[in-house]
């Protein structure tokens, strides 16, 4: 689990996780549904798409609001989630999720910009 | 037929005289919004004219005039070739004689029924056309005369047959009470009764409405063509209501029915000629509205009468070009009342709109000029709470900024003061009307409400059912494009985003004038030493002391001692941002601003404890905000410097930031 907290990892919303198959990535997003079992939930991007979180262990605390989510994309496009961040919404400055998702497609739309890759030296 | 200019009035009033082709009557004055069909050639002897409106009065010495409203000019002169038929004069005198009755039936005599009344009833004589008869009510025998007067007319619609066509058509001649009825009910039947729309007969007006007239009791007047206007009964004698946008100051004999908005308070004055007092109102007919002013001793008489909201009668005030400076609404003319005015009550309020707006699109604002009076109408997509400021002069008042934005997809904000500001519920996204805000160009264009504007919620008009319809489809989805600029503090002409190698590349502030930009920037170091000052403790003043060195400071601009001062704090800071960094100097409020200290602690800090106040700079270091400065180019002692000044310092508002950012990549993106 260390391990994935090291490598620079693209934040990500839905549309791009079948380009990010088998690569550890950072999804941000808002709390849907909650599985039973308390192993996997749902989450929406800023766009309004689904994305599906698999966690190792259940959860054991209640999940709302908006989520960071740390975790390799599977083949069949659901995140092995290994660890996960709450963005607590009654502390600090409300979170613009359509905000965040602008960001992203312009870091995405202009990687020359953005060279995240060589974050991970030093 | 003829047209001759009146010219003892100050715009030119024309004369006209008409003819139905069989009558002609010298007695017409056409309006001074018809004017222009005389000036531009349109309007000449023997050229067929459908007369839409008039209204008649009666001069002082019992002549008939009718004043045309709305004409239109069917034929021209050349096609017509003259003149129609043999017109008689018709004999302004009603008597029944008009009423030919021999004539009834096939012809469609237009001679409009005897109006038993002086002056009411209009008639149908006018002008040249084809003699359309106009409405005549016919009658045929049974209806004669009679029923003109008394019986109970009903406002046939008019169905302007051409005269041959024969059939006959009531005119609504009123003076009876009318009712609007459809004429087919009037025993007229002789002739088949046509309610062909006028077709191209051209149709003389008498002021008929040619819709059909609705239930209203028409008014034996003037005929307005509104439906609305038709008062009813008033009490006894002919009362004939005529529109706002009929009053002019060529009739005296006139009524009006309409709904107060608007009244204002008693004002007092005095002046050299004296001291006097008044109170104005402004009231509100389907036709348009109008100003009435009401002086000294008719401010007694009615003041309490007049309630805002209600429908009243008015009768015989002086109507006068308006007075545009006080007078802000869209009528040329307003009204004073005088001793002669009356005022009654309404009952019947039906068709008498509480409002009357000309609203402009959000989108045409921008091209509206500054300080222009406007009407708007909006869904308030959102709306900021009431926020209490301290204006210039020290008053404090509310205010609060709502969103509106309309089916142009644009939005603007409007600020709402005082009373409005604070009882304004923007829950639910209503719909909010205001008539007469302010265009003004702060922030872009935005609106502002005056004292004399009227904001309504949810008004009761067309107009808002539209845009709710509207908005709950697809307006709230839309991503309107604001007029105003984003309502944060540095917004407004101000607002200015520089970065700070900006300020070096243009030479910012080497002009006359000082220039006025805003940043988003890094305080990188803060000059701990001669941070701090003693200033003069006296009020505002906050030069400098000297230290007489006897426990007295001097203040020089003061000219006086004290044993005491106070501690000032003028910083010296370096800030950057990604491009540059600059020099700028922060003066006491902006100062503690940045070192989140008061001047005071921290010159006890400094004389007692000095790990402290280093770490106050420490803390403040490395911290982002919002600058908004001054720079200007300074000459000292022949050196010039480029020296920036802070005026205030905001933390960074990383929503509206970001936004920003997004908006300038895109832009630069193409």
């Amino acid at each position: 689990m260390a391990g994935i907290l090291d490598v620079p990892k693209p934040r990500i919303n839905s549309s791009m996780l079948s380009q990010n198959v088998n690569r550890p990535v950072c999804f941000v997003g808002r709390v849907e549904k909650v599985h039973p079992t308390g192993k996997t939930f749902t989450l929406l991007d800023g766009e309004g798409q689904t994305a599906t979180v698999e966690l190792n262990d259940p959860l054991e605390e209640e999940l709302s609001g908006i989520v960071e989510v740390i975790g390799m994309v599977s083949n069949k496009g659901v995140i092995m989630s290994s660890t996960y961040n709450m963005l607590r919404e009654d502390k600090g400055i409300a979170f613009d999720l359509e905000l965040y998702n602008e960001a992203l497609k312009v870091i995405h739309d202009f990687p020359q910009h953005y060279p995240f890759e060589v974050a991970a030296s030093g | 037929m003829r047209i001759r200019q009146v010219n003892n009035t100050s715009p030119p009033r024309y004369r006209l005289m008409m003819s139905d082709g069989r009558h002609s009557f010298t007695s017409f004055l056409l309006a001074t919004q018809l004017n222009h069909l005389y000036e531009e050639d349109l309007l000449v002897p023997n050229c067929v004219c459908k007369v839409k409106k008039t209204s008649p009065n009666t001069l002082a010495d019992g002549r008939l005039v009718l004043t045309v409203i709305d004409m239109e000019v069917i034929q021209s002169a050349e096609e017509t070739g003259g003149m129609i038929g043999d017109p008689i004069p018709y004999n302004t005198d009603d008597n029944t004689s008009q009423m030919q009755s021999p004539d009834s039936s096939s012809s469609l005599a237009a001679s409009p029924p005897p109006d038993a009344v002086p002056g009411s009833s209009d008639r149908n004589n006018n002008s040249s056309s084809r003699g359309f008869a106009g409405r005549s009510t016919m009658k045929v025998s049974p209806m004669s005369a009679s029923p003109m007067e008394t019986s109970p007319m009903k406002a046939p619609t008019m169905a302007a047959s051409p005269m041959k066509a024969s059939p006959m058509k009531f005119s609504p001649m009123k003076t009876s009470p009318m009712k609007a009825p459809t004429m087919d009910t009037s025993p007229m039947k002789a002739s088949p009764m046509k309610f062909s729309p006028m077709k191209a007969s051209p149709m003389k007006a008498s002021p008929m409405k040619f819709s059909p007239m609705k239930a209203s009791p028409m008014k034996a007047s003037p005929m307005k063509f509104s439906p609305t206007k038709a008062t009813g009964s008033s009490p006894g004698s002919s009362t004939k209501v005529i529109s706002i946008a009929g009053l002019n100051p060529y009739q005296s004999k006139w009524t009006i029915k309409a709904r107060v908005n608007n009244k204002s308070n008693i004002r007092t004055w005095s002046n050299s000629k004296g001291e006097g007092r008044l109170f104005s109102f402004e009231i509100v007919d389907d036709s348009g509205e109008i100003r009435i002013t009401a002086f000294n001793k008719e401010v007694d008489k009615f003041y309490s009468l007049v309630e805002q909201g209600k429908v009243y009668y008015i009768t015989k005030a002086s109507v006068k070009p308006a007075n545009k400076q006080y007078n802000t609404l869209k009528n040329d003319y307003e009204m004073t009342l005088n001793a002669n005015s009356t005022i009654v009550p309404c009952d019947d309020s039906e068709g008498v709109p509480a409002v009357h707006c000309d609203f402009v699109p959000i989108a045409d604002l921008e091209s509206r000029d500054n300080n222009d009076i406007v009407d708007v109408i909006g869904v308030c997509k959102s709306a900021e709470d009431v926020s209490r400021i301290t204006t210039k002069n020290s008053r404090e008042v509310s205010k609060r900024a709502l969103n509106l934005i309309d089916t142009t997809g644009k939005d603007v904000t409007a600020t709402l003061w005082g009373e409005e500001a604070e009882k304004f519920d923007g829950s639910g996204q209503p719909v909010v009307a205001i008539k007469g805000a302010r265009l003004s160009d702060f922030g872009g264009r935005s609106l502002s409400a005056l004292f004399s504007s009227k904001v309504m919620v949810n008004p009761d008009i067309p107009e808002a059912f539209r845009l709710r319809a509207w908005f709950d489809q697809k307006g709230y989805a839309l991503d309107s494009q604001s007029l105003t600029e984003t309502r944060s503090a540095s917004s407004g002409p101000k607002t200015n985003w520089k970065s700070l190698s900006n300020v070096k590349d243009e030479q910012m502030g080497h002009r006359e004038k000082a220039d006025y930009f805003s940043c988003v920037a890094t305080v990188l170091y803060i000059r701990k030493e001669n941070c701090l000052y003693r200033a003069c403790p006296s009020q505002d003043c906050n030069k400098k002391v000297t230290d007489q060195q006897n426990g007295f400071y001097r203040c020089e601009k003061c000219h006086r001692e004290f044993p005491n001062f106070k501690y000032r704090l003028l910083l010296s800071a370096n800030l950057a941002d990604f491009g540059d960094n600059q020099w700028v100097t922060c003066f006491q409020e902006t100062a503690e601003v940045l070192l989140g200290h008061s001047a005071e602690t921290l010159g006890q800090l400094r004389d007692t404890d000095e790990a402290a106040f280093d770490e106050v700079f420490q803390r403040a270091t490395f911290t982002t905000h919002i600058f908004k400065n001054r720079v200007k180019l300074e000459t000292y002692n022949d050196e010039a410097r480029v020296k920036v000044t802070v005026l205030e310092v905001r933390p960074v508002d990383h929503k509206e930031y970001s936004k920003r950012l997004l908006g300038n990549i895109h832009k630069l993106a193409g």
